[in-house]
């Protein structure tokens, strides 16, 4: 109901809109989204017409981008002299790009300066922050990491919550029945991203990083040794061969006893519906996807923080990016749209889209009334307290790329090369010494940096 | 007279070749325009290291001493030749089967025919995800079969994951999938070889085999030649299928991709790559066309 009277809506303004923008002169703002599933897509069409309906002779183009291909079109278009005027991306392409001098920070200053820079989660908006203090986007929606695991299983064997390394690891080994088709845990051994979030959080937890304070390469510690080390102990609890994000349908169906995870998945947990189609694949409609177990949520917990050296929260965040562009009406344009796809309103709508799995970078959208009454009910089944629980971990999300409020840009173009998910491939799958991956890993490192 | 016609032939002749250039110049330019062009270009790029927003920055020979000096790349042509060898005997033994047997008469042989393309003919992104659930090793029915049901070993296997089997797994896969381009092109060869030549080697006392030998193959030298090219050239340059079902196995275009083009794209290494590539297969075309077939 809620949609037909806003389609309405924007259809009235967008006839409207039509009619009075031939008089004006025409701007444009092609603007690529990671959205690429339909329903997400239908979703942002329909914000970008409310914007072209309240903005005269300006044009919205969306257009959906595989996020792996992001790079590559992107690279395509510059080339091409297509380049769009905003992009919608996570926060390691963002950064390379930034690297790259296709960022328009002009603009993302502006939009900071009128929203308050105090408004954002500070450590969203350092994620994005450039060397020279500029931002190379602008922080838009955000996911927290964790573990979840089968409450109800722990309790009957007398597990502890998985949040200390002891910990994981004793559950791990306590929940791997093999025999029986059953596994412990499910952490990253492919060479994919998936890979790089698991391990940069338990490395993070062990006080490894990729950078000091100076910006000096420190990769190759004994902190990171260690880091390695005990991946390839759990890795022993991993369903066989490599595994990546896909593997969590084995949670879903029962095999699994606990899986690193984002806050994505929710809603996934949450509903029947949803979980019949995440088990089998937007590819797929006609699968209902087995046996689904309505007490999942219920015997389902979550650990966001793994505490070993100091403890650890991992998320990563996707960010709005206004590109250089040569015609001022369309960067305006650009600034203007960025602006209301921050307003509460549109913002909502968007967030909607992935309840817990796309979080507001901005404080007290997540208290808003209207954003916790998602279309699905997911925020009523968690409830309010846990959902702010979640968001407030943006205050002090960590990665390898911001050490002491300092950025390193290079940190990203490290993760667009995998360079440590193929070394953790390299231990875990093809039984390579953990040292001399690692020193493999370090080399690759600086060939990335130039040095 | 004699000279006037001459002198006329010569007028013709000229036109005539004026003509030729006149109707190949659409084609050289296209050509040129796509094909030359890009080389070219690409063989400039290969010296500078190229950022997103055009700038170029000239590096020498960097960005060959970076490749040739990555042991990544040296496995990668490890992997590669592995992959060719046993995909291009593996299509052209298979295919040459099918194409024997399908040409004996049988009942229901046209649709026997029929049913040995589908592979070919399946997108290959369906038929790799009906492949990897086979072999998925919690669920997939390889696994239920091998361990659950014929109880042949205790432990699951990843077959497509595993690094040693995933190779095997690759070849095997590209050989089901591109057997059915080999059998049709011998087939086709196959049902044009005159039965005589059977009849006359049959009187001269030559069982099967020797019918084989020296009848069926030296008919089909040309297309088992042209299959082997063709194989050759597809396969050095094969991505799709390897990277989406295990993208673990680096052949050397799986390799480039991972170096130029994952993350942003390095477009000088990937230039300095396919200019290696082209100079390879160039190479290998030339030998093969010249010392095996030569044509």
């Amino acid at each position: 109901m809620k949609t037909k009277t806003s389609l309405f809506v924007a259809g009235t303004m967008l006839v409207n809109g039509l009619l009075i923008s031939q008089l004006a002169h025409a701007a444009t703002v092609e603007f690529w989204t990671a959205q690429t599933q339909t329903d997400r897509l239908q979703n942002i069409e329909l914000l970008a017409s409310t914007f072209e309906a309240l903005n005269d002779g300006v044009t919205v183009k969306v257009v959906a981008v595989d996020e792996n291909e992001m790079a590559t079109q992107m690279a395509a278009s510059v080339a091409a002299g297509t380049t769009p005027q905003l992009i919608e991306v996570n926060s390691e392409i963002i950064m390379a790009l930034g690297e790259e001098g296709v960022v328009d920070t002009k603009t993302h200053q502006d939009v900071i300066q009128d929203i308050g820079k105090n408004r954002f989660h500070k450590g969203a908006l350092t994620t994005l922050a450039s060397p020279s203090g500029d931002y190379y986007g602008l922080p838009y929606h955000g996911f927290i990491q964790g573990i979840w695991y089968r409450k109800d299983w722990f309790d009957e064997k007398g597990l502890a919550a998985p949040n200390t390394w002891e910990n994981i690891e004793t559950a791990a080994k306590a929940l791997t029945d093999k025999a029986n088709n059953q596994y412990g845990i499910l952490i990253g051994t492919k060479q994919d991203s998936y890979t790089e979030q698991v391990f940069t959080q338990l490395a993070l937890s062990n006080n490894a990083s990729e950078f000091d304070a100076k910006g000096n390469l420190v990769f190759n510690s004994p902190a990171t040794l260690e880091t390695i080390e005990y991946y390839k102990e759990l890795a022993k609890y991993n369903p066989p061969g490599p595994q990546n994000w896909r593997a969590r349908d084995y949670y879903l169906q029962g095999k699994m006893g606990m899986f690193f995870y984002s806050t994505y998945i929710m809603d996934d947990l949450a509903l029947a519906e949803v979980a019949k189609g995440s088990l089998s694949s937007a590819n797929f409609k006609e699968l209902s996807g087995g046996t689904f177990d309505p007490e999942l949520v219920k015997n389902t917990a979550f650990a966001p923080i793994i505490t070993h050296k100091s403890a650890a929260s991992y998320g990563t965040l996707s960010g709005l990016v206004a590109l250089k562009t040569k015609s001022a009406e369309n960067t305006k344009a650009t600034k203007d749209f960025i602006e209301f796809m921050y307003d509460p309103a549109s913002y909502i709508t968007f967030l909607h889209m992935a309840p817990g799995g796309m979080n507001p970078m901005l404080k007290g959208i997540a208290e808003d009334p209207a954003y916790l009454e998602d279309p699905n009910g997911v925020f009523k089944l968690y409830g309010a307290d846990k959902m702010k629980q979640i968001v407030s971990g943006f205050d002090d999300i960590r990665s390898f790329s911001v050490v002491e409020g300092k950025t390193f840009p290079a940190s990203g173009a490290i993760f667009a090369k995998s360079v440590i998910p193929r070394m953790i491939y390299s231990v875990t799958i093809e039984g390579k010494d953990p040292q001399a991956a690692l020193d493999d890993a370090e080399a690759e490192m600086k060939a990335i940096m130039g040095e | 007279m004699q000279k006037r016609e001459e002198h006329m032939s010569s007028v013709l002749i000229k036109n005539e070749s004026r003509l030729g250039l006149k109707l190949v110049a659409p084609a050289v330019g296209i050509i040129g325009l796509l094909v030359i062009y890009p080389i070219l270009f690409n063989i400039y790029l290969s010296f500078f290291d190229v950022q997103l927003n055009g700038t170029k920055t000239f590096v020498g020979m960097e960005n060959y001493t970076d490749l040739l000096g990555n042991p990544r790349y040296y496995h990668s042509i490890g992997v590669s030749v592995i992959y060719l060898i046993g995909t291009v005997i593996g299509t052209t033994v298979l295919g040459l089967a099918a194409a024997i047997l399908m040409n004996q008469e049988f009942r229901f042989r046209n649709l026997a025919r029929g049913l040995i393309l589908l592979p070919y003919f399946a997108p290959v992104i369906s038929v790799v995800f009906g492949w990897q659930f086979i072999f998925d090793p919690v669920n997939g029915i390889y696994n239920h079969v091998v361990v659950d049901v014929l109880h042949l070993t205790d432990t699951r296997e990843n077959l497509i994951g595993n690094p040693d089997s995933a190779l095997f797994v690759v070849i095997v896969f590209d050989i089901w999938k591109h057997f059915p381009i080999a059998y049709l092109l011998f087939l086709a060869k196959l049902q044009s070889v005159p039965k005589d030549l059977y009849e006359a080697a049959a009187i001269d006392g030559q069982n099967a085999w020797g019918r084989f030998w020296h009848v069926t193959l030296p008919e089909l030298r040309f297309v088992i030649a042209t299959v082997v090219l063709l194989r050759i050239i597809w396969n050095l340059n094969r991505f799709e299928d390897v990277y989406l079902l295990a993208p673990n196995v680096e052949t050397l275009p799986i390799f480039t991709y991972y170096q130029a083009f994952a993350g942003i794209v390095d477009q000088g290494v990937a230039a300095a790559i396919s200019v290696i590539q082209l100079l390879v297969l160039v190479g290998l075309i030339w030998l093969y066309v010249r010392k095996v077939l030569k044509w």
